[in-house]
Parts: structure tokens; C-alpha cells; sequence
């Protein structure tokens, strides 16, 4: 029993880790590989969303609710962003890490400014289950079968809506895409808008692990970051995939044989790794890979 | 009734004019070619046409309307369809993809489909397929149908016989000069391949230096000092 107990305790923490990798990141990783930019405010849009989760629960907004509408905001902030600010700044990574940089600490300080420096926690619901001498929180397996569904549905929506059409149009060839008559601003505003989007949504899940702080953001920011620079932009649901496969197992490995601070290390140095063998990322060495096939 | 008035047009890139003052009227139903030799501005004019190039200076006129501020989707919303050199598809979508984003501007219907479908019958056997797997000339099929989804008034077309086989080249003409006959569709051509200009076009416009130069007859290209002089060759 207790080996069982050990096997799931591993896929579990194999999961958890997964599921914290690609809620981070997938809002990220979906503006990334279509603008160019990486949105270094994007911890702050989670932090908005989960405040705006916590406010809405404690006005007794059942909990599915409040993520969808802690969701709700966060994209309509990332629509005003976009339309104020990092329009100006697509395809110019650097400029747009500063300037997003910026919104980041202007989020953080006017946070701290209005709502003082800490929030209210909200509860981790469903409890828990144990085998052995092993016990588990369900609420983590929730998270994981959440960055599940937002993968499955980015990928659905990209693969089979007429936006998903016009925006893999407005990625591959941008002028062309606008004398075919679609208007590619509005694309990338609609999508920076949906990226923003899922970080709050994330945000909100994560509100019920963590405590909600101006500052709550920054324990995401930079494993997200390095999930996306490892996936690289050439084909960002597949490069999250594989990107979170690689991390979480990494982590899971190293945390269970040193301990939590070699675990973090150690995805720094996974990452330094597979960007020392793929510098466009794994999505852009597997995209390099499939044209060589096919041109055999 | 003129459908395409362009007067005294200039555009580049940057601080680099490569359009000069050029003029030209065209009429409904009409094909004209635009010929010069290489780097004398005819692909920079297709593109400021449908505006992915900014017009510093001069005026477009598309059925009597200012166009020159407009920006291309509403362009090509309008009815101007653009076929650019190396055919513009978009590789990692479907044939369907393609199409789907041709229908985009506004006057687009079901019927549309089927109509570029006869014109093309190869492409409604291709649908699912990658678009970038296709041939050139299967390609350059897909960027014509891709636009007449739309409808379009006025087609311009960028080099559409570049690395494609002969007997293909024959038949985009025979396609462009039914298009003009079925569809009254106003055709600007840029064309180096003599044969494939004097199948189609009506009449010739000479470019030189970012300018139009001189018109002609496409029978004047016969001759083989004029066609020297203002075709690719040499």
C-alpha cells in the first residue's frame, strides 16, 4: 500500500507542478507567441483577478462565478492596456519589456496604495483525500484539470473559429492578412484581451492556495517566463505542452531527491539546458524539425 | 466610367521614394498591364494601391471615392483584391482556411464559394489539405479564389505567372480573361511574361523610375526592340 501511496504521490506532485507551470503561463505564452511581446505586467493581471475573485466571494459570489468574472476584468484591463500602451510596442521585445515592466509596478504600488498590503485568504475548497500514509489535496487536481481545459479550449478556438483562422493569419503574414480585409489591430487587441483573461482566471484558482497580496504576482512571473522562453513562439500550444511536460518533471525529480530550494534551481538550470539546444525554443525546434521532414 | 483613378501618386519606403508622380485612369471591365523593367516601382504600386504602403503624396480614386486615407481591410472591404508577387498564402492553414479568410469582407456569400469553385475545380478537391503543401501553380489558383470569395470589384494581380509552368501560365490567362468576361472584374496586371501580357491585356503601362512613361499596345510588344526596352530582359 504504502508503494502505491508513494507512486501517486509522485503523479501528484507531477501534476500540482504542471497545473502551477501552465496556469502561469498559458495567458502569457498565448500574447508572446502572437505579438512578440511578453507581458511582464502579466503576474500583475493575475494578482487583479485574484483580488477580484476574493471581493466577489466574500460578497457571496459562489466560487465558479467569481473565477469567470475575476476572468471578465482582467481581460477588459488587458483591453485597455493593449489599446493605450503595448500597441505601440508589438515585435519590439525589448521596449515591450520595459514598458510592461513598468504597468507591472504601477499595478503593484496602486494595489498597495488603495487596499493596503494584504487581502482577505480565501479558503481551499474540497478538502482532501488520502492513500497510505499520503494525503491530497483535491483542489490541486482542480487546478490541473483547469489548465487542461484552457490548453484544450485555446486549442479548439484557434483550430476551429473564424477568429482562430484570422489570427493564425495575422501571426503567419500580417499585411497580407490586412488586404484580405481583416483588421489585425483589433485581432491582437481581442487577444491580448483573452491572454489577460486567463491570467486572471488563474489568479483566481491560485487565490485559494495563496495569500492574496499586492505582491501575489511575483511568485508566478518568473517560472512563467521561463515556461515561455523554453516554449518558444513558433507554436504556442504545443510549445506549452511541451515546455510544462519538461519543467514539472524536472521539478518533480529534483524536489523529491534534494529538496523545494534545489527543485526551483533546478528549472533554471533545465531551462538554461534545452535553450543551450534549442535557442528558438522546443516549439520552434520541433517546427524546424517537421519542415525538414517534409521537404524530404 | 473611370474605376481606378490614380494621380500624381508617391510612396516608398522610409525617406526612399520609389513611386513618382505617377498617373493613371483605368476603366470598369478594363485589364491593364502594368510592365517596366526590374526596381522601377511595380510592385511598390500594387502595394500602396491596396495600402500596405503609405501614400506620401498624390490621390487614389476607387468609383469615385477618396481611398487614400483609408486603410487596407477597409480597402479590400471596399472591393479591391490583391494578388501579390509570391502569391501570399497562408502555408500553415487549409485550402477551407485560405477561403475562409477571402470571405472576410463583408460582401461574401455561400454562392461566392461556389463560383471561385468553377473557376478552380482542383481547390474544392483540396480543401483540408495544407495550403503550403500545394504547388505553385495550385497556389497561385488559391490566391485568385482566395479574392474572388470577396466579390471583388478590381483585382490586382502581382506577377501571378513567377516560377510557374507554362502551360499553367496559359491558364490563368484563359481564367483572367473570363473573370473580365463573366464577372466584369477591372484586372491590374504587373507581368515580365510577354505571352501572358499579350493574352490578357488591353492595354500597357510603361513604368520607369516610380512613373508611368508611355502606353502601349500589348501588339506593339512584338517587336523586339520594344520589348527589350521595357521587359525584364537585360
Amino acid at each position: 500500500m504504502d508503494i502505491w501511496g508513494q507512486i501517486i504521490s509522485y503523479a501528484y506532485q507531477y501534476f500540482d507542478n504542471a497545473a502551477f507551470l501552465a496556469l502561469s503561463a498559458i495567458g502569457l505564452i498565448l500574447i508572446y507567441g502572437m505579438m512578440g511581446v511578453i507581458n511582464m505586467a502579466h503576474g500583475e493581471l493575475m494578482m487583479i483577478g485574484a483580488y477580484t475573485a476574493t471581493f466577489a466571494y466574500y460578497a457571496g459570489v459562489p466560487v465558479p462565478i467569481a473565477i469567470i468574472f475575476a476572468g471578465i476584468v482582467t481581460g477588459v484591463v488587458g483591453v485597455i492596456i493593449e489599446r493605450l500602451i503595448v500597441r505601440h510596442f508589438y515585435n519590439q521585445l525589448l521596449s515591450s519589456l520595459v514598458v510592461t515592466w513598468g504597468l507591472s509596478l504601477i499595478f503593484t504600488q496602486g494595489m498597495l496604495m488603495i487596499f493596503g498590503p494584504s487581502a482577505k485568504n480565501m479558503p481551499t475548497p474540497f478538502g482532501s483525500f488520502s492513500v497510505g500514509e499520503f494525503s491530497f489535496g483535491i483542489y490541486r487536481m482542480v487546478l490541473f484539470a483547469v489548465a487542461l481545459l484552457l490548453i484544450v479550449g485555446l486549442w479548439a478556438l484557434f483550430r476551429f473559429s473564424s477568429f482562430g483562422t484570422k489570427a493564425q493569419a495575422a501571426i503567419e503574414n500580417p499585411t497580407m492578412a490586412q488586404a484580405l480585409g481583416i483588421d489585425t489591430r483589433r485581432i491582437y487587441t481581442l487577444t491580448f484581451g483573452l491572454g489577460s483573461a486567463m491570467g486572471g482566471i488563474a489568479g483566481a484558482m491560485f487565490a485559494m492556495t495563496a495569500a492574496v497580496s499586492p505582491f501575489f504576482g511575483q511568485a508566478y512571473t518568473p517560472l512563467a517566463f521561463i515556461t515561455v522562453v523554453i516554449a518558444g513562439g513558433a507554436n504556442v500550444i504545443a510549445g506549452l505542452v511541451y515546455a510544462v511536460a519538461y519543467l514539472a518533471g524536472i521539478q518533480t525529480l529534483t524536489v523529491n531527491v534534494f529538496n523545494q530550494y534545489i527543485g526551483y534551481i533546478s528549472i533554471m538550470a533545465a531551462a538554461f539546458v534545452a535553450l543551450l539546444v534549442m535557442p528558438t525554443g522546443i516549439s520552434g525546434f520541433v517546427e524546424r524539425r517537421r519542415v525538414r521532414a517534409m521537404q524530404r | 466610367m473611370k474605376h481606378l483613378n490614380i494621380a500624381s501618386l508617391k510612396s516608398g519606403y522610409g525617406s526612399v521614394r520609389i513611386i513618382n508622380d505617377f498617373s493613371m485612369t483605368v476603366d470598369r471591365g478594363e485589364i491593364v498591364a502594368v510592365i517596366g523593367r526590374n526596381g522601377v516601382g511595380k510592385t511598390t504600386l500594387m502595394k500602396t494601391i491596396i495600402g500596405n504602403i503609405r501614400t506620401s503624396g498624390g490621390t487614389i480614386e476607387f468609383m469615385s471615392r477618396d481611398i487614400t486615407p483609408l486603410s487596407p481591410p477597409v480597402r479590400a472591404r471596399l472591393g479591391i483584391g490583391y494578388v501579390p508577387q509570391g502569391r501570399g498564402i497562408f502555408s500553415k492553414l487549409t485550402v477551407e482556411g485560405n477561403l475562409m479568410l477571402g470571405m472576410g469582407v463583408g460582401n461574401s456569400r455561400e454562392a461566392n464559394l461556389d463560383r471561385a469553385f468553377e473557376f478552380f475545380p482542383v481547390l474544392k478537391k483540396r480543401l483540408s489539405q495544407a495550403a503550403g503543401s500545394m504547388s505553385g501553380g495550385e497556389q497561385q489558383q488559391l490566391a485568385i479564389a482566395r479574392i474572388l470569395v470577396g466579390a471583388p470589384q478590381i483585382m490586382l494581380l502581382d506577377e501571378p505567372s513567377e516560377g510557374i509552368q507554362p502551360n499553367i501560365v496559359q491558364e490563368i490567362g484563359s481564367t483572367i480573361r473570363r473573370l473580365r468576361r463573366e464577372e466584369n472584374l477591372t484586372i491590374i496586371i504587373v507581368e515580365q511574361n510577354l505571352n501572358l501580357i499579350q493574352a490578357v491585356a488591353d492595354r500597357c503601362i510603361v513604368m520607369d523610375r516610380g512613373a508611368a512613361v508611355a502606353t502601349l499596345k500589348p501588339s506593339d510588344l512584338d517587336d523586339p526592340e520594344v520589348s527589350q526596352r521595357y521587359l525584364a530582359i537585360g
